[in-house]
């Protein structure tokens, strides 16, 4: 097979169909699976832990895990909710493990740096870091439905799907974390 | 910014670009795995639902709903079989593993318990893990068992480090903890008995036996996934054991036997304002004295500590106004709320002079009937600090607001934030009728980490904020050893956030903890702008009546910024002093200006303040009379005049503007000797004794520590919750302590 067709074969599948044939064994498949939703996980995994390093690390976490449980898909839900879902609960984990936090320190003080280079230029009070601090204090509840939602784009149904829990939870949580964000965002030194 | 903004600041969201080289890694590890689980899937025809084991949380689903490798039926047998043999076994050699003590010191070890099954898996292959964790040496029964964390062993000081095997001290914070964690476990051996006489030796240490080798890596990720639960499914129960096991225990009965023998050293790094004691003043030159009331009691607390292991105070960290307001006293409530306080007035001889008088000022709030009190939205910012392990730190703490929890209506909200350490929201505000989720919460807290800046002061505010009613109590208490990294630097930005906050409604009450790191003086700054109190916690009962007992006083004002001016008659008055409040005074024309901040009054504290005064006449001055100043008039013809003029300024907990109360102190407030004096005023007057003796004793003439016992025994009154005789075994210790010269 040449494996130019195969690539462009491959690039038009759908993920389900990507995954039915990485369930049957074929990596390419899987690996072409991996490369598109490369940048979904690491922006989740970034997005929750604001140090790039703990994000990659966290996403090879879920490629690996990934890895393991494809052959076991059994296609209730999409797949995208299911990376979603695996992502969003690996960084949870990796955050509470208090060793990530120790190794932490310099890795935060570097990051700082970058963020602040990533600060837009345009006149805006809040900057990237600012907003990466206010995310990074919220209760992991609240985190979660404000990554999903206003974030990544998932609609109140979608992130529902992601997080296991009812519709009017997700609105009403997201409803809570506006609140303390705006508070929190507001206070001035 | 409003919500559109934030809305919008957040799609945009800013990453920084993955590296490339780390994404090729991450892909090929991921293909690897992929690989290799494609040929054990091919091998493992029978199907077992591999994915469902080994997809962390997702698995978590499916093991409950019986999806998963562990649910079939000859695994729930084993493991069955393996629980009971094994609780048969530690129940049998450990008798004593009933949770009755708590064995603080080995709260950190959970911590990293948890890291090291959660922590070399996000890093390395799973069998490098796998190969990693298996123990050099096992013991001869070949029954393999699963290890939990070997690597823990030394950081207790050299708990078990028997020999070469795992002695696995998988520690909870109590010996229930352990068994639970043990029970759940899926255990496929029990250590023989050559383990269990090194366990026994062990005993002491509430450990369990070693463990054997573990197998393979199947059994070797079940333990990991075991490990991951840990902190999860076996939360809930934990924690409720955890509760019942730390049950309040009178600290006092373990702390007296153990230092009277230890002696410590005084080894920390307290830090207290340094303040010259009022000094003798001349009613002539100075006729006028204003001071701010203060209802903090840090101070007695963190004496009695000193006292208790066995030397004297600081002298800086006496504040002898902390000392007398300790204690409650008897005097006349207030009738209505809109005259929140009533003052009662005394003067009598002074016992440590016959020649001076003491004037003395007693102020009591009025108690808040609890179906009146407001409700109360309450923001915990806690420390959680690596130095908040020890055990008068982190588990008082926990301990001290849950006892604060259980005295709040099913309509009070309560959240937790953390700093220094762990930093952010660890609940949302919830209310106090849900107790359980914040109990849960307030359990699961560990110390540790470092400082991840940000979180903190602001956040906990947010929360306040987020969540505010005006009509009720919307209060932050911090809670720490000293560590106010809290996301402000400067201690002055500091204070002024807190006052800004305050002037917005939200108010800030500051306890102290531990030892050696405490702050005492930014603690006090920091209360005081924030209409709050500050109060240090060194033992379990000191926590109840600091949130128990004096809940009301804690938590809602009745008056703020009070202050009290006292204007001395130099016809009757030649000098005064006031005993206590140096870091109170307020300059004369602060008393009348609205804008200066005072201490607050909560509901149900009494405030005392004494003065010492030398009557016109009497001969002891201490300072000579000007020369060329005004004589005062014969003493026939101010017989009968005042000898001052009380007032006192407050603002109703939601106004702005002060109000004034007066009182003229004459003779007919007088006592001729101090036996005549109330039971109360005498027992106030011996604390200001004995605070002044540990100052140095400069104006207390020969007045002793035996001296300051009689008069406080003779003056015990009910004594309803014993402070008052604990009072007198502090001047006990007091007097020995100076007597060995002990500093």
């Amino acid at each position: 097979m040449g494996t130019e067709e195969l690539t462009k074969d491959i690039n038009g599948l759908s993920d389900s169909e990507l995954v039915e044939r990485s369930v049957g064994g074929a990596s390419g498949t899987f690996e072409c699976l991996v490369n598109r939703h490369y940048m979904l996980v690491y922006r989740v995994a970034y997005k929750w832990c604001g140090i790039r390093e703990n994000a990659e690390d966290i996403t090879q976490e879920v490629f690996v895990k990934l890895a393991r449980a494809i052959h076991g898909f059994k296609g209730g839900s999409a797949f995208r909710t299911w990376l979603y879902r695996i992502t969003v609960n690996t960084a949870k984990d990796y955050l509470r493990s208090s060793a990530r936090k120790m190794a932490n320190e310099g890795a935060y003080i570097k990051e700082k740096e970058v963020a602040s280079q990533c600060a837009v230029t345009d006149d805006n009070p809040v900057s990237s870091e600012e907003l990466y601090s206010a995310l990074g204090s919220l209760s992991p509840k609240l985190k979660e439905a404000v990554i999903l939602v206003l974030s990544e784009g998932l609609s109140h149904k979608e992130a529902a799907g992601v997080i296991g829990c009812a519709e009017t939870t997700v609105s009403w949580r997201l409803f809570k974390a506006k609140r303390v964000l705006i508070k929190l965002l507001a206070q001035e030194v | 910014m409003d919500k559109k903004e934030l809305e919008k600041k957040l799609k945009g969201l800013e990453i920084p670009s993955p590296d490339g080289e780390r994404k090729e890694t991450i892909l090929r590890a991921a293909l690897k795995e992929f690989e290799e689980r494609h040929d054990e899937v091919k091998e493992e025809s029978k199907g077992f639902d591999v994915a469902g084991r080994l997809t962390g949380k997702r698995e978590k689903k499916s093991f409950f709903k019986g999806g998963a490798v562990m649910m079939r039926p000859i695994y729930v047998t084993i493991s069955l079989a393996m629980v009971a043999v094994f609780v048969a076994y530690t129940l049998h050699y450990y008798p004593g593993m009933a949770p009755i003590k708590n064995d603080f010191s080995r709260a950190p070890v959970r911590t990293e318990q948890d890291r090291v099954s959660k922590g070399p898996a996000l890093r390395a292959n799973r069998l490098a893990v796998a190969d990693r964790e298996v123990p050099p040496a096992a013991e001869p029964a070949a029954k393999p068992s699963i290890t939990l964390g070997d690597k823990q062993i030394a950081r207790q000081g050299g708990d078990d480090t028997k020999g070469a095997s795992s002695g696995v001290v998988v520690a909870g914070s109590t010996g229930s903890d352990e068994r639970l964690m043990m029970a759940r476990t899926v255990e496929e051996a029990v250590a023989p008995p050559v383990a269990m006489g090194k366990a026994g030796e062990m005993r002491e240490r509430d450990s369990v036996g070693e463990r054997g080798k573990s197998k393979v890596a199947k059994s070797e990720v079940k333990s990991r996934q075991m490990g991951i639960y840990q902190s999860d499914a076996v939360s809930k129960k934990e924690q409720f054991a955890g509760y019942i096991a730390q049950a309040p225990v009178p600290a006092k009965v373990l702390t007296e036997a153990e230092r009277s023998i230890v002696r410590n050293e005084y080894t920390g790094r307290d830090r207290f304002e340094r303040l010259e004691q009022n000094p003798v003043k001349l009613t002539q030159e100075e006729p006028v004295s204003t001071f701010s009331i203060d209802v903090d009691t840090a101070s007695y607390a963190f004496v009695r500590r000193s006292l208790h292991q066995g030397h004297l105070p600081q002298k800086d960290a006496v504040r002898v106004e902390e000392l007398i307001n300790y204690f409650d006293y008897d005097y006349a409530a207030p009738k209505s709320r809109r005259k929140p306080f009533k003052p009662t007035v005394a003067v009598y001889p002074t016992p440590w002079n016959p020649e001076t008088k003491l004037l003395h000022i007693g102020i009591k709030g009025h108690e808040m009937e609890k179906k009146r009190r407001p409700r109360a939205n309450l923001v915990f910012l806690l420390d959680v600090s690596g130095s908040m392990s020890s055990p008068d730190k982190l588990p008082l703490l926990k301990n001290s607001m849950k006892m604060l929890v259980n005295e709040l209506e099913h309509e009070d909200t309560v959240a937790i934030a953390v700093y220094a350490g762990a930093a952010g929201t660890v609940l949302d505000p919830t209310k106090v009728k849900d107790k359980g989720k914040i109990v849960s919460a307030l359990e699961r807290l560990r110390s540790g980490g470092s400082t991840a800046g940000g979180a903190g002061i602001k956040l906990a505010y947010a929360l306040a904020e987020s969540n505010f009613d005006e009509k009720a109590v919307n209060r932050v208490i911090l809670a720490t050893d000293g560590d106010f990294n809290v996301g402000i630097r400067n201690s002055n930005e500091l204070k002024g956030f807190v006052e800004r906050k305050r002037k917005s409604g939200i108010y800030l009450s500051v306890l102290g903890f531990g030892q050696g790191n405490y702050n005492d003086e930014l603690m006090q700054k920091l209360a005081q702008s924030g209409n709050g109190n500050a109060a240090y916690i060194d033992t379990l009962n000191e926590a109840r009546k600091v949130l128990v007992e004096e809940a009301g006083g804690t938590l809602f004002t009745i008056a703020k910024d009070v202050k009290i001016q006292v204007e001395f008659n130099s016809d009757r008055v030649a000098e005064y002093r006031l005993i206590g409040y140096e870091s109170r005074m307020l300059k004369r024309e602060d008393f009348n200006n609205d804008r200066v901040d005072a201490g607050d009054i909560g509901a149900g504290h009494s405030v005392t303040a004494i003065y010492e005064i030398t009557p016109v006449g009497s001969g002891s001055q201490l300072v000579d009379p000007l020369r060329y100043g005004r004589k005062p008039h014969s003493s026939k013809a101010v017989k009968g005049g005042e000898y001052a003029f009380l007032k006192i300024r407050y603002k109703l907990p939601h106004e702005d503007e002060s109000r004034l109360i007066t009182k003229a102190i004459g003779n007919n407030l007088e006592y001729s000797t101090i036996q005549d004096a109330p039971t109360d005023v005498r027992f106030a007057t011996s604390v200001a004794a004995f605070g002044q003796l540990l100052k140095g004793g400069r104006y207390t003439e020969e007045f002793s520590y035996d001296d300051v016992r009689a008069l406080a025994e003779s003056s015990r009154g009910r004594d309803r919750f014993g402070y008052r005789s604990e009072f007198l075994s502090l001047v006990g210790l007091a007097k020995t302590a100076s007597t060995m010269g002990d500093r």
